[in-house]
């Protein structure tokens, strides 16, 4: 709650075209069904609309142990899954998380993930302020 | 270089030749070799499915199939996987018939046949779950060439490494081609058209 007059006025130092700060917007946020005790990816799309780079650091959220941003690589045939470290966010460019690649690992969670269900996923940022978003579990049809 | 020199060089080089074909006779047949690594992928098997009961690979034949190696704890590329297959049979257009999609685990030791159903389920179509003893399931992997390694995760939690490739067999189960997650959808679907042709 206390940070709405902060990101308030944020919007409007960014609108005076003064800011030159990074400007993240987080959307498309979604995520596939599990089962039992395994873990769930969340895909997001992350835009630094501002003048400088950011760096996405962590995510986290209440619905699972753990949140972790991963990768993956493709060596020899081979998939390996590792922890990404910071993801670079230049300047006035787009990351666009898609499956088979960089992913927000959701380890231990509450209750599987199912179609239709939503829930907060907060990202958080070298820079700026934390983003929280709201993740959509989306069937086959929907993704 | 008078006649008889002629003819000794001749000589000389029928000779070389002949060694040349001698030594080439014995060298082990090196180019047949490929072929048969194409023919031996794949093989007949006996694996789990998700009902609990065994589930012989002639119960595949008949009809392609697309076998992927994953485990129910990846997250990530394993559904993507199987979503793609089930993305490309439905690109087809020829029914969920035309394509067996089968998803066999690599950690038997956490999916058992209840996990490996249920994840297949997750698909909105029919896919194939199976799973079987570490023994069986081992017995599999070698027959396809699959590599599998468990990497511990922070949290006492394992993930698995392992061959991303999908293994596209036709209907008497012979190794056809592999699909690659690198290959774009339209090469993948002229494999699998050629493939259920």
């Amino acid at each position: 709650m206390t940070r709405a007059p902060a990101i308030l006025a944020l919007l409007l130092l960014a609108s005076c075209g003064q800011a030159d700060g990074p400007d993240i917007r987080l959307s498309n946020a979604w995520a596939r069904p599990t089962i039992g005790q395994a873990p769930g990816a969340v895909y997001v799309t992350i835009d630094n609309q501002g003048d400088t780079p950011d760096r996405l650091t962590g995510a986290f959220t209440d619905h699972a142990a753990m949140a972790m941003v991963h990768q993956n690589e493709m060596v020899d045939g081979v998939v390996r899954m590792r922890m990404a470290g910071e993801i670079n966010l230049p300047a006035h460019d787009r990351i666009e998380m898609r499956p088979g690649g960089t992913h927000i690992m959701l380890e231990g969670l509450r209750a599987p993930l199912r179609t239709g269900d939503q829930f907060d996923l907060v990202l958080k940022f070298r820079a700026s302020q934390d983003q929280p978003i709201k993740v959509r579990v989306l069937g086959p049809e929907g993704q | 270089m008078t006649g008889r020199h002629l003819r000794i060089a001749l000589w000389v080089l029928v000779a070389v030749a002949a060694l040349g074909g001698i030594l080439l006779a014995l060298q082990p047949p090196a180019p047949a070799s490929r072929e048969t690594g194409m023919a031996t992928i794949g093989g007949p098997f006996s694996l789990t499915g998700s009902d609990g009961q065994p589930f012989p690979s002639s119960r595949l034949s008949g009809k392609p199939a697309a076998i992927f190696f994953g485990f129910t704890n990846c997250p990530d590329v394993c559904p993507t996987t199987l979503s793609r297959l089930v993305k490309l049979r439905r690109q087809l257009g020829r029914g969920d018939e035309a394509l067996s999609i089968v998803f066999i685990t690599v950690d038997p030791e956490r999916d058992g046949p209840a996990e490996v159903g249920s994840y297949a389920a997750l698909f909105g179509a029919p896919v194939i779950g199976l799973t079987g003893s570490p023994a069986d399931i081992e017995r599999v992997k070698k027959q396809f060439g699959v590599f599998s390694q468990k990497v511990e995760q922070p949290g006492g939690n394992y993930s698995v490494d392992h061959s991303a490739s999908v293994f596209l067999m036709d209907r008497d189960s012979r190794f056809i081609a592999t699909l690659s997650p690198e290959e774009g959808d339209a090469v993948a679907l002229a494999k699998i058209k050629r493939l259920v042709a």
